[in-house]
């Protein structure tokens, strides 16, 4: 099949149209996830009894899930409950006035947040016991140390892995298409019933997913310089 | 006035430390010298809590503290009033010497940065690395970053500094210079506790030795009294590669 530029520029421009879409369910969920792994491997790190065991157990049996299944599960989940959890919040709305994208950032955060505190805890692991003796050999207490020596020294050696997982969030955001949230895809390819020419939508939406993560891995990179002065040495 | 009693700690089934007690008097200079293993390192470190004691009473100043049952205050406390030199140097990788010495003085002792800033250059002029101020520790050499350890510790202005092998990961070259500042910091009156292998160095500097082996102090005395008169076996055949027989008197 020859290559429609035309039909190319209008799923294009609708993908672009739906970009916000993933923007939004990419940075939503990178924040939360980052908060919330971060949680669990400062827990893990500091080997706090019956949570770092519970956690430990949880990511590694929640890492076996795939988005797409857990996404069409908890999906399912909604809205066979839906009823019973609205009148136990007293909440009126009907199902079809709230927006599945919950369920995505439900499914998502999940996801990432066990995936992000698997990079954080490698970067913790990294740090030399000898920096957490310095800081509390001065009079630090656990937290002051964690915050003030830490995790200053945590974030370049996070940063390559987090910036990794962050793309792995924004494929991930693809696969709220499963359960019909209109994203960057499902919009380039609404185009395409009309004009079949579905390899032009499918590729505009590569291209916009492409350009996103391209543009998020070169801002974090300009970044990376910023926290990174100290490891230069003289020679 | 620093008192440790009847101090016990095991790892697992290895009883490192057996029952060791040492009485500190302000101002005094004490070294423990003993081969590896013989627990000098961990009860260094059982002092700042680095190491948990299982058993004992330590008394620094006017706090005493049971080290069987010990709050997270008390080891507070006690950290705030002892300073520790690593023997790895321990210095905050991501900031710079006058960083260092500023980071105690400002959060723990919550000095106002501009009167921390004056007290950690003087410091840092005091051990001869004023002009090293704004650099990291990956560009300082290896005694460089032990001498900031120093001052950091010294900034802090502790009832004791407990030093762990200053000088034992430097090179034979940067050992003197770091051990020129340990003995000022001994001439200024600072209590110390210094754990090293430097023989001539202990003799120097120290108003007491203490010779450890196997979890337990064997013998403790004068510089003189351990070095030229041992009057244990044990001290004696430690010693006995350090010290030639031309050097014992009676």
């Amino acid at each position: 099949m020859a290559f429609d530029l035309e039909n190319f520029l209008k799923s294009l421009q609708e993908a672009i149209n739906y970009l916000p879409v993933t923007i939004k369910l990419t940075v939503v969920t990178f924040v939360f996830s980052l908060i919330i792994g971060s949680v669990i491997a400062i827990i893990r790190n500091y080997n706090i009894p019956l949570l770092s065991e519970f956690f430990a157990f949880f990511v590694t049996v929640y890492n076996g899930l795939p988005l797409m299944v857990a996404l069409v599960i908890y999906n399912l989940l909604y809205m066979n409950y839906y009823s019973r959890i609205a009148s136990f919040f007293h909440i009126s709305k009907a199902i079809s006035d709230i927006s599945p994208i919950y369920v995505g950032y439900f499914a998502l955060i999940m996801s990432s947040s066990c995936i992000y505190s698997e990079t954080i805890r490698g970067a913790l692991k990294s740090i030399d016991k000898l920096q957490y003796e310095a800081g509390y050999s001065i009079g630090l207490n656990k937290f002051q140390t964690l915050r003030r020596i830490i995790i200053p020294q945590l974030i370049p050696v996070a940063l390559p892995g987090l910036t990794n997982n962050l793309v792995g969030t924004i494929k991930g955001s693809n696969l709220v298409s499963a359960i019909g949230i209109l994203e960057v895809m499902g919009g380039a390819i609404t185009p395409c019933a009309i004009s079949y020419s579905y390899l032009e939508g499918y590729l505009a939406a590569a291209v916009v997913y492409w350009g996103f993560s391209a543009a998020l891995e070169f801002l974090i990179k300009r970044g990376e310089h910023y926290g990174t002065r100290y490891r230069r040495s003289l020679a | 006035m620093i008192e440790i009693t009847n101090l016990k700690k095991s790892f697992g089934k290895h009883e490192v430390l057996k029952d060791v007690s040492l009485k500190i008097k302000k101002g005094e200079v004490v070294t423990i010298i003993g081969p590896s293993g013989s627990g000098k390192t961990t009860f260094l470190r059982c002092i700042n809590f680095l190491e948990k004691a299982d058993d004992g009473k330590l008394t620094i100043g006017d706090i005493s503290v049971d080290l069987k049952k010990t709050k997270k205050k008390e080891i507070l406390n006690v950290r705030r009033k002892t300073a520790f030199v690593f023997q790895n140097y321990g210095l905050f990788s991501h900031k710079t010497a006058i960083q260092n010495v500023m980071e105690g003085l400002v959060v723990v002792k919550k000095i106002p940065r501009d009167e921390a800033k004056r007290i950690g250059e003087n410091v840092l002029d005091w051990v001869g690395l004023l002009d090293k101020k704004d650099y990291y520790p990956s560009q300082l050499s290896g005694g460089q970053q032990q001498r900031v350890g120093i001052a950091r510790a010294v900034a802090l202005d502790p009832e004791v500094i407990l030093f762990d092998e200053p000088t034992s990961a430097l090179d034979p070259e940067l050992v003197g210079e770091t051990l020129d500042v340990i003995k000022k910091v001994a001439k200024k009156g600072i209590t110390m506790v210094v754990v090293t292998h430097e023989m001539a160095f202990a003799e120097e500097v120290s108003n007491k030795v203490i010779f450890m082996d196997g979890g337990k102090v064997v013998e403790e005395g004068t510089p003189k009294e351990i070095f030229m008169r041992p009057k244990e076996e044990r001290t004696k055949e430690f010693l006995s590669r350090f010290i030639t027989k031309d050097m014992y008197y009676i």
